[in-house]
């Protein structure tokens, strides 16, 4: 295929399609859909996590440039970023608020694909994918928040690594390695620096990359009354259609993190001490609240362990069977897809409460 | 067998180990006999640092200790005393204490002159007349149970010396023969000084009676000292008081330079009052109205009043723009700034010197500007930050009809 100088566009395009097979692509962009029906809303917040995500790479990139790493450094170029930067405090805000909002955004996937049952067969890597993504990004949250090393980040630290601590046999070693010494300090800083803009971001891209990998060989989850009914079957073609409907949320929510970042700018408080005492009232993010409450309501002993140890088991455990949802409920039995729905709906209200009891303490 | 002889070893261990714990303590048949009576006296010796020292009680009884029986251990020619006058105390201890030779041998760092500066303090003074109810050695060591003076159990520890003093001097039944006022404890406890001691427990920083007064030469000192005292912690006020043109003319007047103005043992916070020429504060119990000293007192008044009046408006402005969620911790360094430049002010009060004190002031206005600037900024940049979020929301708002109406337009859904 030859070239057309008079047209450039289409002379890149004549010139890649010469090289790639670009046709396939558009061929299969052309064919690609995605379901309509009542449920069809909760499909935008996968997209609106991942936009989120961009979001948070743009902004933590900019942060890095004048970010500096060390206990002794930290806080102030924190402060720096957020008084002296041009529009610092901007980016600084908006890498905290869509941080959260992310967070939450993915807290509502998880829960409207559990809903749905999009994670029973063939999908369950897509649901495992998508469980390692969330455990990922609550890192991502907890190595964050100590990065400005003020106050508040260092002992709700040294609360968050005090709980890997009660992990019998690796729990020590684990939070040995975090800290960087027996208590949270100045080595401690750098290690999280690095797992927050080196170890995360490569894991993540690597099961974001796995997670969007498996969607588009499977394309996305149809409702379970079409299998019954297939003249109910009504899709919506992915380009224009759904991505446009996307890039509408995505402006909204655009405007909805710069609202917040200005009239609610992420504080930075005073200055971590190692060597004071811990100042009343501290709290984790709140999307580790409901696990802080959880872990508080435990007795002192159970059996032979550990309140704590007996707590974290519980959560182990409770995440474990969460895992293992898409092989416990296959679709074949009623009873247990009632079951499963049941305990669904029991956990969410659960950790509304528990979160909620968490603010209000 | 080996079960046997491990209980063997075992009890004999257990044996030595008692017999030698009896033998630490000296004071032989004494202590055996006084642990039984209920006079105390063993009980006390048991952490006393004479006995721990391995003095035993003939030091300073005499008698022979070595004896089963009372009437033996005291008969004559034993050297017993019994206990001892006032008089007998002063030289038993200071008998040791006093002793260069003897003292090197045992605690070399502990001075000896005590009893050499406690014949010039009025204890010591009225004991040699023959007053005996005053206070000597073990009045406020205690005699049997003399701990280290860092030690907080001991009567002479830093934040226990007031109490210790008082227990006297705030008695004014006891003290009634003496002349002396009782209320020093009681005015002590609600000076800064004492809330500092006894409150915060600042044993290293806050002054205690001996500070003052002198630990074993106490006594009242004298109106030239004082600057001395108070200027062991405050130097550089009593540097500046002593360069000023009131150093001499109190001296004129004998007037007892801090005392004279911040009084004695109920030394409060300066306040703004002090100063000025209304009547009763301080400055007016030399300088009438209208005169140059009055006139320092006012000036001094009115500065610090409108720097105290700038901090809470400063206060306000930057707590606004802080609750709008303004980052304004540079503002607030130079509070505090400002606020340690009062603090110097206060202190440079001391040289009466108008110059030297608009030089201050004007540092600390500076930085209070500076602060005002800080909040005015970040109330400008809430303003600023605002607007751009309105032009950033109507773009985006006009992205998102455009969006919108892109979709209405796309080909409807089969």
């Amino acid at each position: 295929m030859s070239t057309s100088p008079e047209n450039p566009d289409r002379a890149l395009l004549a010139w890649a399609k010469d090289r790639y097979p670009i046709g396939k692509f558009v061929e299969w962009a052309k064919h690609k859909t995605v379901p309509v029906g009542r449920g069809a809303f909760w499909y935008y917040f996968g997209g609106i996590s991942l936009f989120l995500f961009l979001i948070q790479v743009g902004t933590g990139i900019l942060l890095m440039f004048y970010y500096k790493g060390s206990a002794d450094t930290a806080f102030e170029s924190v402060r720096f970023i957020s008084a002296k930067v041009p529009f610092g405090w901007l980016v600084r805000s908006v890498h905290a608020w869509s941080a959260n909002l992310m967070i939450l955004s993915v807290f509502i996937h998880m829960f409207s694909v559990f809903f749905m049952r999009a994670y029973r067969k063939p999908r369950e890597l897509t649901w495992i994918s998508g469980l390692v993504l969330l455990a990922l990004l609550l890192g991502f949250g907890f190595s964050g928040y100590l990065l400005p090393w003020n106050e508040l980040a260092f002992f709700a630290t040294k609360v968050g690594t005090d709980i890997v601590g009660v992990i019998p046999l690796i729990g020590e070693p684990i939070m040995y390695v975090l800290r960087g010494g027996e208590d949270v300090s100045g080595s401690t800083l750098p290690r999280f620096f690095a797992l927050h803009v080196a170890f995360f971001p490569a894991l993540l891209t690597v099961f974001i990359a796995a997670h969007l990998f498996f969607i588009q060989m499977q394309g996305i989850h149809e409702p379970e009354a079409w299998e019954a009914h297939p003249e109910q079957r009504k899709t919506m073609p992915f380009f224009p259609h759904f991505f446009m409907r996307e890039l509408l949320l995505w402006l909204i929510t655009l405007n909805i993190v710069a609202v917040l970042a200005v009239f609610f700018p992420a504080e930075l408080g005073i200055e971590a001490d190692p060597f004071s005492s811990a100042p009343a009232g501290i709290k984790p993010e709140w999307y580790f609240l409901s696990t802080f409450e959880f872990l508080k309501y435990m007795p002192a002993h159970v059996g032979p362990l550990e309140g704590e140890e007996f707590g974290l088991l519980l959560i182990s455990l409770g995440f474990l069977l969460w895992c293992l949802v898409p092989w416990i409920d296959r679709g074949r039995s009623r009873r247990i897809t009632t079951i499963v729905m049941v305990t669904g709906v029991a956990i969410l209200v659960f950790l509304t409460i528990l979160t909620y009891r968490g603010f209000a303490a | 067998m080996t079960k046997l002889f491990t209980m063997t070893l075992v009890m004999i261990s257990v044996t030595l180990a008692s017999t030698a714990l009896a033998d630490d303590l000296p004071g032989g048949n004494c202590l055996e006999c006084h642990l039984t009576i209920d006079d105390g006296v063993g009980e006390l010796w048991q952490d006393d640092v004479h006995a721990l020292a391995g003095i035993g009680c003939d030091a300073c009884h005499g008698g022979d200790w070595t004896q089963d029986h009372s009437d033996l251990a005291k008969r004559p020619g034993t050297g017993f005393r019994g206990e001892l006058s006032a008089r007998e105390i002063v030289s038993s201890c200071g008998g040791c204490h006093g002793d260069v030779e003897y003292m090197k041998e045992r605690k070399p760092l502990l001075p000896v002159d005590q009893l050499e500066k406690y014949w010039t303090s009025e204890h010591g003074k009225l004991l040699v007349k023959g007053e005996t109810r005053v206070a000597q050695c073990a009045s406020c060591h205690g005699a049997h149970g003399v701990r280290e003076v860092n030690d907080a159990k001991s009567p002479v520890y830093a934040s226990n010396v007031p109490a210790t003093c008082g227990g006297c001097h705030g008695d004014a039944e006891y003290m009634s023969d003496f002349d002396i006022k009782t209320t020093q404890y009681d005015e002590y406890v609600q000076s800064v000084h004492g809330k500092a001691l006894l409150e915060k427990n600042d044993v290293r920083g806050a002054p205690a009676c001996n500070d003052c007064h002198g630990n074993h030469g106490a006594a009242p000192p004298s109106i030239d000292a004082i600057t001395n005292i108070c200027g062991t912690c405050h130097s550089y006020n009593a540097e500046l008081f002593l360069g000023s043109p009131l150093a001499p003319a109190f001296k004129e007047k004998s007037l007892a330079d801090c005392v004279a103005c911040h009084g004695k043992h109920l030394i409060r916070h300066v306040a703004d009052e002090w100063e000025g020429d209304k009547p009763g504060a301080t400055c007016r119990k030399c300088h009438e109205q209208g005169e140059e000293g009055s006139e320092l007192a006012l000036y001094f008044t009115d500065t610090f009043g409108s720097v105290r009046e700038s901090f809470d408006d400063i206060e306000q402005l930057l707590g606004e723009a802080e609750v709008k969620g303004m980052d304004v911790t540079e503002g607030e360094d130079y509070v505090e700034a400002a606020r340690q430049g009062l603090m110097q002010a206060r202190t440079l009060m001391h040289s009466f010197s108008k110059p030297v004190m608009e030089e201050k002031v004007s540092e600390i206005a500076a930085n209070q500007a500076a602060a005002l600037e800080v909040g005015y900024a970040a109330l400008q940049g809430l303003k600023d930050r605002r607007r751009g979020l309105a032009i950033s929301t109507l773009l985006l708002l006009l992205l998102t009809l455009g969006v919108a109406i892109k979709i209405r337009t796309l080909p409807p859904l089969d």
